[in-house]
């Protein structure tokens, strides 16, 4: 590549960058100063800037106890993906009757809008008592199925010879799972560990049906609330926002690397 | 250590059957090796051995025990895979300590097998490190350290040398020679290579199409081959195969143009009339004068000459067929020349055109 066609690529790719990061930047600004977006001319650098507005979101809902009810369920949500997705997608590289139509089956309920689901799954949850539940808010993001098709071609990609060779060892099919396939499928486990915890952590719909109490409220049923309490909210909203953002964020830094060839692993490998 | 025993052992895909029932019996602390072209069930034999693939006939024994139902990890065998199969996220330590683990070995014990099994195979420094971190010859020790700590009554290879460069597989022939001496362990080698075969076996079973065409001392599978397969497929350059028919009631006529006549051999109670006459290409000379006793003279046109060090091989056209011969190394005939070449008769090979089958 030549000098040029790299300058006007990185320059390109600057921009886009700053486009992506403004609405961040902006939300971050407003949160330590609480300036109205809509003021000419905006002013870019913070004036003043400090941490009342976090202040004041911490103290006007119950911050800890949303976040709590939030963080169980975005666990108990990445354990069960992690182990039931980890064993699904292991059971979808063997062979077995029938194998072409479970695929065909799961590949069409990807395509059934959770929302066209909606009654099913709160008729099967309320008859199974866990309405109001973490349980229950939790239920219906317990396994997903991009995640099972993606455990599925990370295990594909193992060489047969190492089950083989872990059979003759001793291992049970459970054992080969946990101790050769999952460490050897890291993108496969950080992707799925991030997708689960972003996708439950952000739920607001399922958790706005199922949950009748604000015990077991969620900080996106508790956004709602706060914006519900107050007339000028625009400070504390956007340091609220960012507290519900900052979780998702670590785990999604914290991960990032394996993410990213769990996402393109199918590319290079069959 | 233990004997193991195949009885009309079958296995098929379907409705593709790759082994033929086949019977075998491997005695206690032999090394014997399973060798044929691709696609020969020897692969397959193995694995059902291991427990890898279902049996869809017959019985494997190992000691005295039945073993088809029996799982794997309940067969008391260590295998070492061509690709070596060592777990990539463990070190080498882990890799030969990982079995025992879950056979509820003790962890002293645990080490101790680890350290006997290192210093054998001359892995104490690389206990630490990763399989990515070693070479292949190192990983191949490593696999091979992986099945010693195990202490089985069996081992198998399945081609465990194919992914090595030609200096170091035979460097590592030597040692799995040295191993099997030291630990007398029964071994069952699967190769496709000849050499490996011969080289490493104290029997060789030669498989073809999915059944056993000879078993035998490396000796007598070169020596003595009982079927064309066998003669073919044993011996580099491999024997020359020339087309013959019977003239007389003792003689046949070789070849279609060239033609030479031999005797059969005395006993031969063969009756029929096509046959494959069979010379190794080191019981060919070059001709000087006139033929001795049990020597026939053939004429040919030499079409390549390969000179390899220790000897000579000469490519010949005799009456459209190509013969082989190996030769001193000094001998080198023109390309294109007219050669007369002297074949010791007394070691040829007859076989039956039809059946394939030697002729006795």
């Amino acid at each position: 590549m030549s000098r040029f066609h790299r300058i006007v690529t990185h320059g390109i790719l600057i921009i886009v960058c700053i486009l992506m990061l403004t609405p961040i930047y902006w939300v971050l600004k407003t949160s330590v100063t609480g300036d109205n977006l809509f003021v000419y001319p905006p002013s870019i650098i913070p004036d003043d800037p400090n941490l009342f507005f976090y202040v004041e979101a911490w103290y006007t809902v119950d911050f800890v106890r949303l976040f709590f009810n939030s963080f169980a369920i975005a666990t108990l949500v990445v354990i069960a993906n992690l182990f039931l997705n980890a064993m699904a997608g292991y059971a979808l590289t063997k062979q077995f009757p029938a194998k072409g139509l479970v695929l065909t089956f799961l590949l069409m309920s990807m395509m059934i809008p959770f929302h066209a689901t909606i009654i099913p799954a709160y008729l099967l949850t309320a008859d199974l008592g866990l309405l109001n539940s973490k349980l229950g808010i939790a239920l219906p993001t317990l396994s997903h199925i991009v995640c099972i098709l993606l455990f599925k071609s990370n295990f594909e990609a193992v060489p047969n010879s190492l089950i083989q060779a872990a059979r003759i060892d001793g291992l049970s099919e459970w054992r080969i799972l946990t101790r050769i396939m999952m460490p050897l499928s890291k993108p496969a486990v950080a992707t799925n560990i991030i997708l689960s915890f972003i996708w439950s952590w952000n739920d607001f719909l399922w958790p706005l049906i199922v949950v009748r109490s604000q015990e077991q409220q969620t900080l996106p049923l508790g956004l709602v609330s706060f914006l519900a309490s107050f007339e000028d909210t625009t400070g504390s909203l956007y340091a609220f926002c960012v507290l519900v953002v900052v979780p998702s964020m670590l785990v999604f830094l914290l991960a990032q690397k394996d993410f990213i060839r769990g996402l393109t692993s199918g590319a290079t490998k069959g | 250590m233990a004997t193991v025993e195949f009885r009309k052992l079958v296995k098929r895909y379907g409705t593709h059957q790759v082994v033929h029932g086949i019977d075998l019996a491997i005695n206690d602390g032999e090394f014997l090796v399973l060798v044929g072209p691709s696609g020969c069930g020897k692969s397959t034999s193995l694995r059902m051995l291991a427990g890898l693939e279902d049996i869809s006939g017959g019985e494997i024994l190992i000691g005295d025990k039945v073993v088809n139902e029996v799982e794997p990890r309940n067969r008391d065998i260590a295998m070492v895979f061509q690709d070596y199969a060592l777990y990539p996220h463990m070190s080498v330590y882990e890799n030969m300590a990982f079995s025992l683990h879950y056979r509820d070995t003790p962890k002293q014990e645990i080490r101790t097998r680890v350290m006997e099994a290192a210093e054998i195979l001359g892995l104490q420094d690389l206990l630490d490190r990763r399989p990515k971190q070693l070479s292949g010859g190192q990983r191949q020790r490593v696999a091979m350290g992986r099945a010693i700590v195990r202490k089985p009554q069996v081992f198998l290879f399945d081609e465990p040398l194919s992914n090595l460069d030609a200096k170091l597989r035979g460097s590592m022939r030597l040692e799995i020679k040295k191993l099997h001496r030291k630990l007398g362990v029964t071994t069952v080698y699967v190769t496709h290579d000849q050499i490996e075969a011969m080289t490493l076996a104290d029997r060789v079973v030669v498989m073809n199409s999915g059944n056993i065409d000879q078993v035998g001392t490396p000796e007598d599978v070169y020596h003595s081959p009982q079927t064309i397969f066998v003669a073919g497929f044993i011996g580099s350059p491999t024997m020359n195969l020339l087309p013959a028919k019977r003239n007389g009631s003792a003689t046949i006529v070789v070849g279609e143009k060239s033609d030479f006549h031999v005797q059969l051999p005395a006993k031969s109670a063969s009756n029929t009339d096509a046959f494959v006459f069979g010379i190794r290409p080191e019981d060919i000379a070059i001709a000087s004068g006139d033929p001795e006793d049990g020597r026939v003279h053939v004429d040919g046109v030499v079409d390549v000459v390969e000179a390899l060090g220790p000897d000579t091989l000469v490519f010949a056209d005799v009456g459209g067929h190509q013969v082989t011969a190996r030769v001193r190394p000094d001998v080198k005939p023109d390309i294109g020349q007219p050669v007369r070449l002297s074949l010791d008769v007394s070691r040829a090979h007859f076989f039956e055109s039809e059946s394939g089958k030697v002729v006795s």
